[in-house]
């Protein structure tokens, strides 16, 4: 008879059935497999999140329309000859309402949104001509027409009619002498004034509506030169009567609204291709040619914003892929280490299959089978965490459907690394417990230090980062350089898995110590010693998350203690607001916050450093009362020696010889021969700073108490501005200077002066690496709990006996809690120190705004720490009453039975 | 070897039933057992595989709990429960072994000692027990870096170690060459000898000669003597 080949045999046809008679090894390879497409699938989504987020927080920043792509036309009303282009001169124009139909056969709701004309201003138009009076005379100035449908709902009315005409606003009602009723000439056309509405610059300057039109009725560059008035029509068909009898030229826009908190990168790019597509089709060049009438006017802004987007996505490339593949590389070694759970929990089938010949190979395709369906299970859950992850705890939950298709094929790629090397490790784990001799030493692959490769890794990134920036700016969006990352994870694992090799070696001598101890440790101990490898593991498993989390922790928390120090340094308090008027504290001013006085001024170049061709160096004074100026003034710890209170009482000190004592940054101590303006002002530098609060530039700082300070006179040319710090809201000091009397007030706030670089990629390059060492704390149990189940027959069965011999229950418990807390405990402290070590070598080069002071600060978060610590001994100590509770459950006369 | 009595004790069972749910089916392990075992008596305990001596033993010492008769120590012993019986008292060598994986043969059979914090006492005993079974040389090895037939050497060693004043074993000298088993066999005739009870459940024939009685038992019953 002629043999079946292996294949057709039952260890192999029976085998996915097979595999589900061990609900553990089931559960070992789902959950690690879980993991691992976790891992890997995370990197795309978390992308793709990142760059949802990026698009959405930079348009929640801007108005509604930046987001809304649109179509339209500048083009005049009327021919060279003045001759309407459209026969009904009250109707919309064909080309908009072709760009209308495009939309809507492209599946898309757009609307007019709006139609603006320039009337009585050079321009495209042909005749320029001003509106004009009943009576025949003109008004004074040039008008913008504008119509938007509901705009009068967004205006505050002063005086009105009903019926259709123009809107005009209160401050060229009072200069032309218009009330409603009066009529208005536009050409040929006439239209009464159908209301007065308060200017908007006054009364709806904030009102989101109005946001993107602000230029319409704002100049932001001079107050003096307003922009031509708008007259707002009733309604469009009055819109275009007006503006085409006038020969104005009009721009009209259609728009789609979209919600631009939920729009990703991937829906944005389709709505600006529609756009385009649209554009071209309507032949309207978008820009000027020498003989155009007319060029198109698409939203070409929101394009820009895309780009940032990608640009911070494409920053976060560097840090997330490399981190993806680590984090991908542990859930692989933990994948392995079920391939090895399962050729335990199997023992006894597949010694008889290796004893009989079968080799690796075909017990590794037994494995494949056996875990097959688990794994997928597994690589299924873990593709669906990923995503549910994302979206919960990620940037922004709207993924681009491209970045979940690929997650699926990492998924996918991941069920087949991750079968395969389960089956793998577990063929040769099944062929060696046969093939093994007893007490035969270990192979020398695992006495090689391999970890050593890591370290040269990781010192190889040290050097390339010392000729490179830790954090460039690209298009002023700062980008983590990945060696910042590479390094010190590549650090990290190396020293864990070197200290974890090196601790494990002293175990033997711990052994000793322990035979001289209670039974609970010399239990504990000598199970940690006779599985010196497993120890390792589970130690570096502890080790690695702790390790992660703290640096990430410790840097995430110290970049944006620097960056929070930076805006307070620049600002000088939460929030500032100047005025360069002349004006007395008021009680009001002192209970919004600290009032100061900047001056220009300078000292002798010897005191102040490098000077100019008159031998002086310009410095800022900052007149400031000392009694409050320290409760509102930012500071930290490292800026100065003495604390600010301490500073401001030597502000209060006597003089010393006559002259004003003085505090400063950048000044030594002694006579600094002080000027405001041309004005000397005799003081002496009595205590010095690092860095001062107030500090906008890179001059020098000089405190001074303001009741002490001379009267300096106008003609000084000390260039005086008043300040008003403040921790509280803005727009109290705003109005605590306006009732001063103050005009022209400036605001300085955080997001101001933050405004000209994105830090995003940045916060979320440490949220990811964040998201990882939590992600590697999951390793770290999942291994725990492998760890327990991989020895639970043998402790079990030690267990049940040694109760017989005498070991209580308690004594158990306490040796479970000894060993499972010890190696908790190493590992907190091995991973504690690593961070450290890693914080110490990074946290100086991880400037996320070189321009502005201070250099990093270090800010330790204590309290993530600790409760990292208590989650890690928490776990051990909840696994070590797992375990207790598994021997407490088994059956002596079972146990006891089962072949030895 | 030191000389100091042990508290003596035995063992008795009048009508001891167990039975197992196997699926559907019943099975009945033990089927109505007599048996008594003195102090200073050593007793073999014969049978085919399956016959239940593995179960007999397993609720002497008081891991099962018999359906039905009454299981009762005697001596010193008398009235006490099985659960509150120290090593000294019940001692066993169980089918598995139950030899502590963490631990090395040596501290394996000083472990008794250990719990009762009189490992410095029994120091000597173990050394002479494992020099006496071949296995002072494996002193420092793991049970899995042992033969099954070392391991088996160092479960009886640690059995012996307290001198019990009963003592179970489940085939002790199943994987044993004939000079080891004789070894074996000598100290637990010693120990008889001592005073212990002696009850083994063995397929050895030596041992059957050695034996003060032997039992025979076959579908769940005991006889008195030798299979034939």
């Amino acid at each position: 008879m002629t043999r079946p080949p292996l294949w057709r045999l039952a260890p192999w046809t029976r085998a996915p059935l097979l595999g589900l008679r061990q609900p553990a090894a089931v559960l070992a390879v789902l959950v690690t497999c879980a993991i691992l497409a976790c891992a890997v699938a995370s990197a795309p989504l978390f992308l793709s999140s990142a760059r949802s987020a990026a698009l959405q927080q930079q348009l929640s920043q801007r108005c509604d329309e930046v987001a809304r792509p649109q179509t339209g036309v500048n083009a005049a009303l009327v021919d060279q000859a003045g001759r309407p282009l459209s026969a009904d001169r009250s109707a919309r124009p064909d080309v908009d309402e072709s760009f209308l139909r495009g939309w809507a056969a492209a599946g898309y709701d757009a609307e007019p949104v709006l139609a603006t004309a320039t009337i009585g201003a050079a321009g495209p138009a042909p005749f320029p001509a001003l509106v004009g009076r009943a009576d025949g005379s003109f008004l004074s100035q040039p008008v913008t027409l504008f119509q938007r449908p509901a705009a009068l709902d967004h205006v505050q009315v002063v005086a009105r009619t009903d019926g259709a005409g123009v809107w005009v606003p209160e401050s060229v009602a009072d200069i032309e002498g218009l009330s409603p009723g009066d009529v208005l000439a536009f050409g040929d056309q006439q239209a009464p004034v159908a209301g007065v509405y308060r200017d908007l610059a006054v009364a709806n300057a904030d009102d989101p509506y109005w946001c993107d039109y602000r230029l319409l009725f704002l100049n932001a560059a001079s107050a003096n030169t307003p922009p031509p008035p708008m007259l707002l029509t009733s309604d469009e068909a009055t819109f275009y009567r007006l503006a085409t009898a006038a020969f104005g030229a009009a721009v009209r826009l259609q728009q789609v609204r979209v919600d631009a908190s939920s729009l990703s990168v991937t829906d944005a790019r389709r709505l600006l291709q529609v756009q385009q597509r649209l554009i071209t089709a309507s032949g309207v060049p978008v820009a000027w040619g020498p003989n155009d009438s007319a060029i198109a006017v698409p939203n070409d802004r929101l394009a820009d914003v895309i780009d940032r987007a990608t640009l911070i996505e494409s920053g976060l490339r560097g840090p997330v892929v490399p981190v993806a593949v680590a984090g991908a590389l542990l859930a692989l070694v933990l994948v392995a280490s079920a391939g090895s759970f399962w050729a335990d929990r199997r023992a006894t089938e597949v010694r008889l299959l290796a004893a009989r010949g079968v080799g690796p190979v075909p017990l590794a395709g037994k494995a494949a089978l056996e875990l097959g369906l688990p794994a997928l299970a597994g690589v299924a859950l873990g593709w669906a965490a990923a995503r549910l992850l994302t979206a919960t705890l990620g940037p922004s939950d709207d993924l681009d459907p491209s970045a979940t298709t690929a997650a699926v094929w990492t998924a996918a790629a991941a069920f087949v690394v991750g079968l395969g090397a389960s089956a793998v490790v577990a063929g040769l784990r099944a062929r060696s417990t046969a093939e093994r001799p007893l007490g035969a030493a270990p192979r020398w692959p695992s006495r090689v230090p391999w970890e050593l490769l890591l370290l040269l890794g990781a010192g190889w990134c040290w050097l390339l980062l010392r000729s490179r920036d830790a954090v460039v700016s690209v298009g002023y969006v700062a980008q983590v350089n990945g060696l910042l990352v590479a390094f010190p994870l590549l650090a990290i694992a190396g020293s864990a898995v070197l200290l974890g090799r090196l601790v494990t070696a002293l175990l033997p001598r711990l052994r000793r110590w322990a035979g001289r101890r209670s039974p609970a440790v010399f239990l504990a101990v000598n199970r940690l010693t006779a599985a010196r490898l497993a120890t390792a593991t589970l130690l570096v498993a502890v080790t690695l998350p702790v390790a992660v989390l703290g640096y990430t922790a410790t840097l995430t928390a110290s970049s944006q203690a620097t960056l929070d120090a930076k805006v307070g340094v620049q600002i000088g308090a939460t929030a500032a607001a100047t005025t360069v008027t002349r004006l007395e504290v008021t009680p009001a001013i002192e209970a919004a916050g600290t009032y100061v006085v900047r001056y220009a001024g300078s000292v002798a170049a010897a005191a102040g450093g490098q000077g100019d061709s008159s031998g002086r160096a310009n410095v800022q004074v900052l007149a400031v009362d000392p009694a409050d100026f320290a409760r509102t003034a930012f500071w930290d710890d490292s800026f100065a020696d003495d604390s600010l209170a301490g500073l401001m009482s030597a502000l209060t000190g006597p003089e010393v010889a006559g002259r004003l004592p003085v505090v400063a940054a950048g000044v030594p101590t002694g006579d600094p021969g002080l000027r405001l303006g041309a004005a000397d002002v005799p003081a002496e530098v009595v205590a010095t700073a690092r860095l001062l609060p107030g500090r906008r530039s890179d001059e020098p700082v000089v405190l001074v108490a303001a009741d002490r300070l001379p009267e300096i006179t106008r003609n000084a040319g000390a260039a005086p501005t008043a300040e008003l710090w403040t921790n509280g809201d803005p727009g109290t000091a705003i109005d605590a200077l306006t009732d001063a009397g103050a005009r022209n007030i400036r605001t300085l706030t955080p997001s101001g002066v933050q405004e000209s670089a994105n830090f995003l990629g940045i916060t979320w390059t440490f949220g990811y690496l964040s998201a990882l060492a939590v992600f590697v704390g999951v390793i770290a149990v999942g291994g725990l709990l492998l760890y327990l189940e991989a020895r639970s027959r043998s402790r079990v069965s030690g267990y049940v006996m040694a109760r017989r011999l005498g070991l209580t229950r308690g004594a158990h418990l306490r040796s479970l809690v000894v060993e499972l807390a010890g190696v908790a405990v190493a590992g907190l402290m091995l991973g504690g120190a690593l961070a450290a070590g890693a914080v110490a070598v990074v946290y100086r080069r991880l400037d996320v705004d070189r321009v502005r002071p201070p250099t990093p600060l270090l800010d330790v978060p204590w309290s993530a720490l600790a409760a990292s610590a208590v989650v890690v001994i928490g776990v051990a100590g909840l696994a070590a009453l797992y375990a207790q509770r598994g021997a407490d459950r088994a059956d002596p006369a079972t146990v006891l039975r089962q072949d030895a | 070897m030191t000389q100091r009595r042990q508290p003596t004790g035995g063992l008795e069972g009048v009508g001891l039933v167990k039975r197992f749910q196997r699926g559907a089916e019943t099975v009945t392990a033990l089927a109505g057992v007599d048996l008594r075992v003195d102090a200073g008596e050593f007793v073999a305990l014969v049978g085919p595989s399956g016959s239940g001596k593995s179960t007999l033993l397993a609720l002497l010492c008081g891991w099962e709990v018999p359906d039905e008769g009454q299981l009762s120590y005697l001596g010193p012993l008398a009235d006490r429960r099985p659960e509150t019986l120290g090593w000294r008292n019940l001692a066993l060598v169980p089918q598995a072994l139950g030899l502590v994986a963490d631990l090395g043969l040596a501290d394996n059979v000083l472990l008794p000692a250990r719990l009762r914090r009189t490992d410095g006492a029994a120091q000597s005993r173990a050394d002479t027990l494992l020099a006496d079974f071949g296995l002072a040389h494996l002193a420092d090895r793991y049970p899995h870096q042992a033969s099954l037939g070392e391991q088996q050497r160092a479960a009886l060693a640690r059995a012996l170690l307290l001198r019990p004043a009963v003592l179970l074993a489940d085939e002790p000298t199943a994987h044993q060459d004939r000079g080891h088993a004789d070894r074996m066999l000598d100290a637990v005739v010693d120990a008889a000898r001592e005073g212990s009870a002696v009850l083994i459940a063995t397929h050895d024939e030596l041992a059957w000669a050695r034996a003060d009685r032997v039992l025979s038992m076959r579908d769940g019953r005991v006889t008195e003597g030798a299979p034939a």
